[in-house]
């Protein structure tokens, strides 16, 4: 199935999950997301699990995770 | 058969009836609320929770204090309570510690997941029979004598001051099989239809109720399309994608509502119900993480499920401690390949995380040694295409990774450690046949991670590669085989250690 990754379209198995999708895009990625540094949404830009299931076609988008603690 | 299990088998005909009529036998048309009085019914909802069993107590003392205000309350679960915490998954009986939990929450309603299915069909019905409530999903349809006790297509709740919510359930299909996301052999005996176009079926279901609402497991982009389809419903409380859907969306009039994933977060839906309809809608998700409140009760349960006994239990006997990872990959890869009838399977060095396996293997044991959750994937694959999966293997570190069963193969490179060309040998010792396909195993994590050439982009198998071996250890392996033995060669002999 393809699924959109930011700009790019990667193909990944059927049954794949959000997590699959980012480690086909970008190993540098995948890592950034494991460790909290980005954090990852769907097309209509709601928070996704890694664990969270896709469907051809789907779309997601990685972005800088929110800093916690930062001064308002 | 069990005694327990026959006993439900013989009840399923009736249990059959009954779901049908409570499609059928809906009550005549009228606002039971009357035109002056106006309600509020609150409904906290969560799903995907898979087994992450440790917020219930937070999320019991939130709901109870609710209903102690005097709200009109109800709780429903939108599907996947399994697979994803093998403490949970693994206890005799399987859902045991989700049944309680759900039926000691009060749930109102729930819809199976895909992951339901994960079970087994047996130990399902067992969930359903003793669940204190009932499922919904209109586009599951078993086959006679399939029957699912407690399963309906739709149900009309009427809370404590009266407002009648019609509620009918939905579970997600792949396009390629039409089957839910499990493994095929786990629905066996069940039909399903496409959820969208079931879903529309379900519009009469409007003229008998103050509220209408879909439960949900089909994904928040279907449940988008749904609402597209479906202004007639006031509410989608739905689950699948992991979606964290805060606040609440409006998609043409119909309120989107999702929780995310393994109860970090409750939803919580709030309907104004005024003169037989709903005047004013809203949903929120609340963080459990950050309540106060716990329910002592089921803190208790929560740590008596934690402190699974069968974890501990020895599942194989080994005649020796299994050693390094050429044994400990050849067997962990010989498990995929017989349990899911591959012609070859690969594991990555890195997934292998025990150096050693005591003689007495017990489930903690099995998941220590892999405990990623990875799915086995099956690829179509010829030996060129093998050959480019070894390439991009070897490559990445310049060493052996991949561990493989089903064949054997040598690396063989110059001084600067650069492939001059990789050998395939079969199980008979010949060169591996270049003109035909083989089915691969690989787990989710190669697939996805590695770079190599393949026509086919393969297929989740719906099942972890620690399963396999579960099962493989548990159908009495002969585990003799794993001592001295290796499959992966480099030519000459690399710097891996080999341990």
């Amino acid at each position: 199935m393809n699924i959109q990754v930011n700009d790019r379209v990667v193909e990944v198995f059927s049954g794949a999950q959000v997590a699959d999708a980012l480690r086909a895009y970008s190993q540098v990625t995948w890592k950034q997301v494991q460790n909290g540094a980005k954090v990852v949404l769907d097309g209509a830009g709601h928070e996704v699990a890694l664990d969270g299931a896709l469907a051809e076609g789907s779309r997601l988008r990685v972005k800088r995770a929110a800093r916690r603690g930062g001064r308002a | 058969m069990s005694r327990r299990a026959a006993v439900i088998r013989a009840l399923l005909p009736l249990l059959a009836l009954l779901a049908f009529s409570s499609c059928a036998s809906l009550p005549p048309a009228a606002p039971a609320v009357p035109p002056a009085q106006e309600s509020r019914v609150v409904i906290f909802h969560f799903n995907d929770v898979h087994g992450k069993i440790d917020g219930f107590p937070k999320v019991a003392a939130l709901i109870d204090a609710e209903r102690r205000r005097g709200s009109d309350v109800l709780v429903f679960c939108a599907g996947d309570n399994f697979t994803g915490n093998p403490v949970i998954d693994q206890y005799d009986p399987p859902g045991r510690p989700m049944l309680e939990l759900l039926n000691r929450l009060g749930v109102d309603l729930m819809t199976p997941g895909n992951h339901e299915f994960d079970v087994g069909m047996e130990n399902l019905r067992l969930f359903a029979a003793q669940a204190r409530f009932p499922f919904v999903s209109v586009n599951i349809r078993p086959r006679p004598g399939n029957e699912i006790p407690n399963l309906y297509a739709s149900r009309l709740l009427t809370t404590k001051s009266g407002v009648r919510i019609a509620v009918f359930g939905l579970i997600q299909i792949e396009p390629g099989n039409g089957l839910p996301s499990t493994h095929p052999d786990r629905v066996q005996g069940l039909r399903f239809s496409e959820p969208l176009a079931t879903a529309l079926e379900m519009k009469p279901l409007r003229r008998n109720a103050d509220a209408f609402l879909a439960l949900t497991h089909i994904g928040y982009e279907e449940d988008v399309k749904l609402a597209a389809s479906m202004p007639e419903l006031d509410a989608i409380i739905g689950g699948h994608s992991h979606t964290r859907v805060a606040p609440a969306e409006t998609v043409n009039g119909v309120l989107v509502a999702q929780a995310g994933s393994d109860l970090r977060w409750l939803g919580r839906v709030e309907l104004l119900v005024r003169g037989g309809r709903v005047a004013a809608k809203k949903g929120e998700l609340i963080d459990v993480k950050g309540l106060a409140a716990e329910d002592p009760e089921v803190k208790a349960m929560v740590a008596r499920f934690n402190d699974n006994p069968a974890f501990a239990r020895v599942i194989a006997t080994a005649p020796f401690a299994i050693e390094g990872k050429d044994a400990l990959g050849s067997m962990m890869t010989d498990a995929m390949r017989a349990v899911h009838g591959l012609d070859v399977a690969f594991q990555n060095e890195g997934g292998i995380r025990l150096r050693r396996l005591d003689p007495a293997i017990t489930l903690k044991d099995v998941y220590t040694l892999d405990p990623f959750g990875n799915q086995v994937v099956e690829i179509a694959m010829n030996a060129g295409e093998i050959r480019s999966l070894l390439r991009d293997s070897f490559e990445k570190g310049r060493e052996l990774d991949l561990q493989v069963s089903g064949l054997s193969y040598t690396i063989r490179t110059d001084k600067e450690l650069r492939i001059l060309g990789i050998d395939l040998r079969g199980l008979d010792g010949r060169p591996l046949a270049e003109d035909r396909d083989y089915k691969v195993g690989v787990s989710s994590y190669v697939a996805s991670s590695y770079r190599f050439a393949h026509r086919d982009p393969g297929r989740s198998l719906n099942a972890t590669t620690a399963e396999a071996l579960i099962r493989y250890l548990q159908d009495g392996a002969d585990l003799s085989l794993y001592r001295d033995i290796q499959r992966a060669f480099q030519d000459p002999p690399g710097r891996n250690d080999r341990y």
